[in-house]
């Protein structure tokens, strides 16, 4: 009989962090809410280890919670009426930590500023290169919106490009 | 339809391969794990001192349901004590009311007999 697979917390977090950080920094635009985000992902997933199944199950469940707790940090910031795009402009104005170019950080600006479910289905294409029906599995919606949604942000994101990031990029 | 090129990541673009590459995921900060792993024991602790209050909870309530459930029953008990020491007296009294009773027919009678 195959041994049942055992879960390691610690490892799992080394292998998934920068995940659902970027994840989540991508999803709400903002580095201090999406570290809040992934404490919370995490110590969620040790509430559910017993139902973890495999490295596969722990990979997706990480990527669908993430997706989740991303939005609803987003709504609760809406709620209390925190100006979110501004504060987004504001940090993309400040020096970033890591080493980005800035054609990275324009980039990532403008994908900010797409409505959030064209944004997430770009970061899951392109950021974790899922296919639309994994997509379509994480965020629990229809392959077709889905779809539309890519076509959509994507087509959005290269007009924005064209006008900000010409000097950039060839592909526009 | 041109949503299908989504299923084809060979047909994508120049535009979407810079996408792709500036869309690297971000290494988490340093001190992430280590405060993931604090907040994890912290909450594994409160975890522990709750269940802990709620079994202390759990044995308080038992053991004040079983000195109400005592109490009762040693008051029903000492009601059915009393009720039957009230009615072996009611008993006696009758007995002797009887005996009594007896005595003054016998005598009535022995005075009618006396009479005649």
């Amino acid at each position: 009989m195959a041994q049942r697979w055992q879960p390691d917390f610690e490892q799992l977090v080394d292998e998934h962090q920068s995940m659902v950080f970027s994840l989540a920094w991508r999803m709400t635009g903002d580095r201090g809410l999406a570290e809040e985000v992934a404490q919370d992902v995490f110590l969620e997933l040790d509430r559910h280890m017993v139902r973890i199944e495999s490295p596969e199950h722990a990979l997706n469940w990480l990527r669908r919670v993430a997706m989740s707790r991303s939005a609803d940090a987003l709504r609760r910031r809406r709620v209390r009426g925190v100006d979110l795009w501004v504060e987004i402009e504001d940090k993309h104005g400040a020096p970033v930590e890591e080493k980005q170019s800035p054609l990275e950080t324009r980039l990532e600006q403008l994908l900010s500023t797409l409505p959030e479910a064209q944004r997430a289905a770009l970061v899951l294409r392109y950021q974790e290169d899922l296919t639309p029906e994994e997509i379509a599995a994480t965020v629990e919606a229809p392959v077709a919106t889905v779809k539309s949604n890519l076509h959509r942000g994507l087509k959005l994101l290269r007009a924005k490009a064209t006008t900000h990031l010409k000097e950039y990029i060839r592909g526009i | 339809m041109e949503f299908e090129r989504f299923d084809q990541p060979e047909k994508s673009d120049e535009f979407e391969r810079e996408l792709r590459q500036a869309m690297e995921r971000r290494p988490a900060p340093p001190s992430l794990k280590r405060r993931i792993l604090q907040k994890r024991s912290a909450r594994r602790t409160e975890r522990h001192h709750t269940t802990m209050i709620w079994w202390q909870r759990v044995a308080a309530s038992l053991l004040a349901g079983a000195v109400l459930a005592g109490g009762f029953g040693w008051r029903q008990m000492e009601e059915r004590r009393k009720g039957e020491e009230a009615k072996q007296q009611l008993m006696t009294a009758l007995r002797i009311t009887n005996q009594v009773l007896n005595n003054m027919n016998r005598k009535l009678a022995e005075h009618d007999r006396g009479e005649k």
